[in-house]
């Protein structure tokens, strides 16, 4: 057995050390000798944008009000102090603690982003633990995944004991209790669990299905093992957003952290259904919070916290029905208090000069919106819903605000585009320009400045887009250096993201389980960190594949057919397939669906429940 | 309790520790964590005016990432008078155990006054014993003791004798302890990294590069003024 107290002199020796000390206002600490089940709350990446995660900060407090369960929080450690820790055979330890994950019961993942998977694994091994679960044996704690990456959790299955699906705040409860009932009748183990934990709706097991393949590497079926043992998963929701578990509390970290502020969960789900985004898909069925559960937790949150900002959260925070009352409710006393709201997520087409003004903050000169296509045609097969008309309105409410920064999303590689998109792209920054200049001189704030900033379409499951292709790294160098061309004003700044990582990210998200092999190589060959750029390694990745006979391109440029069985239909994510198909029907005709305030498209989320003013 | 006008200058002085894990955060991390923590106790907070408005903090000598101190200083402006006590105990309500406030009071002083610091360091080194111990005394109670240090205009070898107003080490068990005062003076602030540094270059402590196995700890015990009577 190691010390599991980090020494000292390595603390002194390694970059930011505040990361690894736990002992932050606000943490949790428990009598290990008196709780039923420990859990730690591992996130796949540093303890600055672990601290950051909304998911993390609810569920530790959901999973700590539960008195027989002690949660601790455990983070991906920088590569300085894993160095260290490979040098002093230091283990991964849980930051309230400092024990070891040995001495855990469960150890959850909360997977964020699919180039946080290596990470996540390594964790694993540092932790010293098989990275397959079928070399796991009784002492190992149960490994867990959850978090937006899971709907298709096929690409990992081969790691993970047991798989959440859906919102985590009910169902980790539920997994934990059954665990601790287990123990005490004395009829525990990894196999029994896993086989009891299978029949609690949102909980996957990956162990418990086999999946065939025809002769062209489709899927043929996936087969559970045994009767008892659900054919389809459902995901979990969390009904009445009112009675959600919130916390009333956040840790406090002493070094600074990417969203170092309140963060107020305002809605889940999305009213729009923009065809490329998962998030507005998997979130369903809409659920929204009343002003008055919301302004009670942001009082709350800043009595116990001293942040003097907070933060709005939601897919687009603009089609929060009272959005008005909120935020009026909320400056009756934040202004006083010298707090801030700061509302991200905000839609062109309901940008106005009375929300600019509530939400006015003299620390940014800048603000961003996302048109995401460059034409109006482009933008209704992505259903995006906003004009050119909407963008330019909104960008001189802005510049009159004071706002000189402004910064345009866009994507490359969307389904039909052609280089006419590319290149409205660049006209729209033109003319953002151009409204700038409208402005009588006197008018306008100093020093203006458009970025566009364009990433690559990466076909994701569970949207209308599912089945198409990714373009290839070569058409998609192609489209950015036409871009780049494009662009004639100087007041202009490009910047994309990076073809091979968007690549990688397809193969990971798209994928079936025999890229385990692939995944399981990478990490073995030294993959961690792939979310950062200085550590992103493509050819490893591709010598990765190259090693276990796996061609990346049947996951990305081939597209999947409209008939197959897909990687991910072994999930229920409420949204139905034929909806989908529909909606991929409609992108291809140009045409768009209305919001769910406007008219009801029955998506099929409503059969999961939930309290909302729309579903029927 | 009296009122008064938001301009005026109402500071509080709090004395503070910063121990145990806390030596890891850096100066700049503490400022954070301190507004947080004055805006939590509820104190009445005066804000700078302007675009931007903060709350006015003032700290002494800063302290470096890796020492533990007993005697930390800030000033806060506040809008009110209020009690010194129930000021203390709304702070210490709002900061864990490595960190509490052991005085509060209006100061009659003002930080540049402070001109002396004592620090405690513990060595824990291969072979330590009596002879060691004698060895790092002779170098701290020697004319000069010249180290590297850095400077506005780069590394210079510079003489740190004059900064040490008095320093001894003993051997305490397996360790060698060293009690040091030296300068607090912004202009010529001596950084208690250097007296080690010093050990390690002139008496070759700590040589072992298994840094699991060697190793020190700081800590700032106390402040003084000008004739080392303790800074209030």
């Amino acid at each position: 057995m190691h010390n599991s107290k980090i020494p000292s002199s390595v603390l002194k020796s390694v970059q930011k050390p505040g990361r690894y000390i736990g002992g932050e206002y606000n943490s949790v600490i428990k009598d290990k000798n008196k709780v039923k089940c420990r859990f730690a709350f591992a996130f796949p990446d540093t303890y600055e944008i672990g601290m950051s995660n909304l998911g993390v900060r609810i569920l530790y407090d959901t999973i700590n009000a539960h008195k027989n369960i002690w949660c601790e929080r455990v983070y991906a450690p920088w590569t300085d102090m894993q160095e260290k820790m490979r040098q002093y055979e230091i283990p991964l330890t849980a930051q309230e603690s400092g024990d070891p994950l040995s001495a855990f019961d469960m150890v959850a993942f909360s997977l964020q982003y699919e180039l946080c998977y290596t990470t996540a694994l390594a964790m694993i091994k540092m932790a010293g633990f098989p990275l397959l679960s079928k070399d796991r044996g009784e002492d190992t704690p149960i490994i867990v995944g959850g978090g937006p990456c899971v709907y298709n959790p096929e690409p990992i299955a081969d790691f993970f004991d047991l798989i959440n699906i859906g919102e985590g705040e009910e169902v980790l409860l539920e997994i934990c209790d059954l665990y601790i009932k287990m123990k005490e009748e004395g009829s525990y183990s990894r196999a029994a669990f896993l086989r009891e934990a299978s029949h609690i709706e949102g909980v996957y097991i990956p162990s418990l299905y086999d999946v065939t393949y025809n002769d062209d590497g489709t899927i043929k079926e996936y087969k559970p093992l045994y009767e008892d043992v659900p054919t389809k998963i459902r995901k979990r929701i969390v009904a009445d957003m009112d009675k959600a578990p919130y916390p009333e509390k956040l840790v406090m970290p002493y070094i600074e952290t990417v969203h170092d502020r309140i963060v107020l969960e305002v809605y889940r789900g999305c009213i729009r259904g923009c065809r490329f985004c998962q998030a507005g898909m998997v979130y369903r069925p809409i659920r929204e919070k009343s002003p008055e559960t919301l302004c009670k937790q942001a009082k709350c949150l800043f009595d116990n916290t001293g942040y003097d900002e907070i933060s709005l959260i939601s897919l687009s925070i603009s089609d929060y029905s009272e959005l008005p009352k909120l935020t009026d409710d909320l400056l009756s006393w934040t202004d006083e208090a010298h707090v801030s709201l700061s509302l991200p997520s905000l839609r062109i087409d309901s940008f106005s000069e009375e929300l600019m003004q509530k939400v006015s903050s003299v620390r940014t000169g800048g603000i961003t919106f996302a048109p995401e296509a460059g034409t109006q045609r482009l933008r209704d097969v992505i259903n995006k819903n906003v004009t050119e008309e909407d963008l330019m309105r909104s960008v001189g409410i802005a510049f009159r605000g004071g706002k000189s920064n402004i910064k345009l999303y866009f994507m490359n590689g969307l389904p039909t585009e052609t280089l006419d998109d590319i290149k409205g792209i660049a006209e729209l920054a033109t003319k953002v320009v151009g409204e700038y200049f409208k402005l009588p001189k006197p008018e306008r704030p100093k020093g203006i400045g458009v970025t566009i900033s364009v990433s690559c379409f990466v076909p994701k499951p569970f949207t209308p887009f599912q089945w198409e292709k990714q373009d290839s790294y070569e058409l998609l160098m192609e489209k950015q250096a036409y871009l780049r061309d494009c662009i004639t004003d100087r007041r202009v700044r490009y910047t994309y993201h990076e073809a091979k990582v968007s690549f990688i990210e397809a193969v990971l998200a798209r994928g079936d389980r025999r890229l385990a092999p692939a995944i399981l190589y990478a990490v073995e060959n030294g993959a961690i960190f792939d979310a950062w750029d200085e550590y992103f390694d493509y050819d490893r990745w591709i010598s990765a594949f190259e090693a276990c006979g796996i061609d990346p391109a049947f996951y990305t440029t081939r597209g999947f057919g409209l008939d197959e069985i897909l990687p991910w239909d072994i999930i229920d994510i409420g949204v139905t397939k034929a909806f989908l198909r529909r909606e991929r029907d409609k992108a291809y005709k140009g045409e768009t669906t209305p919001s769910c305030a406007e008219k009801c498209s029955g998506c099929g989320a409503n059969k999961l429940g939930g309290k909302n003013r729309w579903c029927k | 309790m009296v009122q008064v006008d938001a301009n005026s200058k109402i500071a509080l002085r709090i004395k503070f520790k910063k121990t145990g894990k806390l030596q890891y955060i850096s100066h700049l991390d503490l400022v954070r964590t301190m507004h947080k923590i004055i805006i939590r106790a509820k104190l009445p907070i005066w804000y700078t005016e302007g675009f931007n408005p903060k709350p006015k903090m003032v700290f002494a000598a800063p302290l470096s990432i890796g020492t533990e101190s007993f005697s930390e200083f800030m000033d806060v402006r506040l809008t009110e008078r209020i009690d010194t006590a129930e000021a203390m105990r709304a702070l210490n309500a709002n900061m864990t155990d490595e960190m509490q406030v052991t005085e509060a009071y209006y100061p009659e002083t003002k930080f540049t006054e402070m001109r002396w610091l004592s620090y405690t360091m513990l060595i824990k080194t291969d072979n330590a014993d009596k002879s060691l111990a004698e060895a790092c005394d002779n170098v701290l109670n020697s004319e000069k003791i010249e180290v590297l240090k850095n400077t506005k205009s780069g590394e210079a070898l510079v003489d740190i004798k004059p900064l040490i107003r008095s320093a001894s080490a003993v051997l305490d068990g397996e360790n060698i302890r060293i009690s040091a005062v030296l300068s607090s003076d912004p202009s010529t602030f001596l950084n208690p990294e250097y007296v080690i540094k010093a050990l390690r270059e002139k008496v070759g402590i700590i040589s072992n590069p298994d840094c699991t196995k060697e190793g020190y700890s700081i800590i700032r015990e106390n402040s003084f003024f000008e004739d080392m009577s303790a800074f209030k």
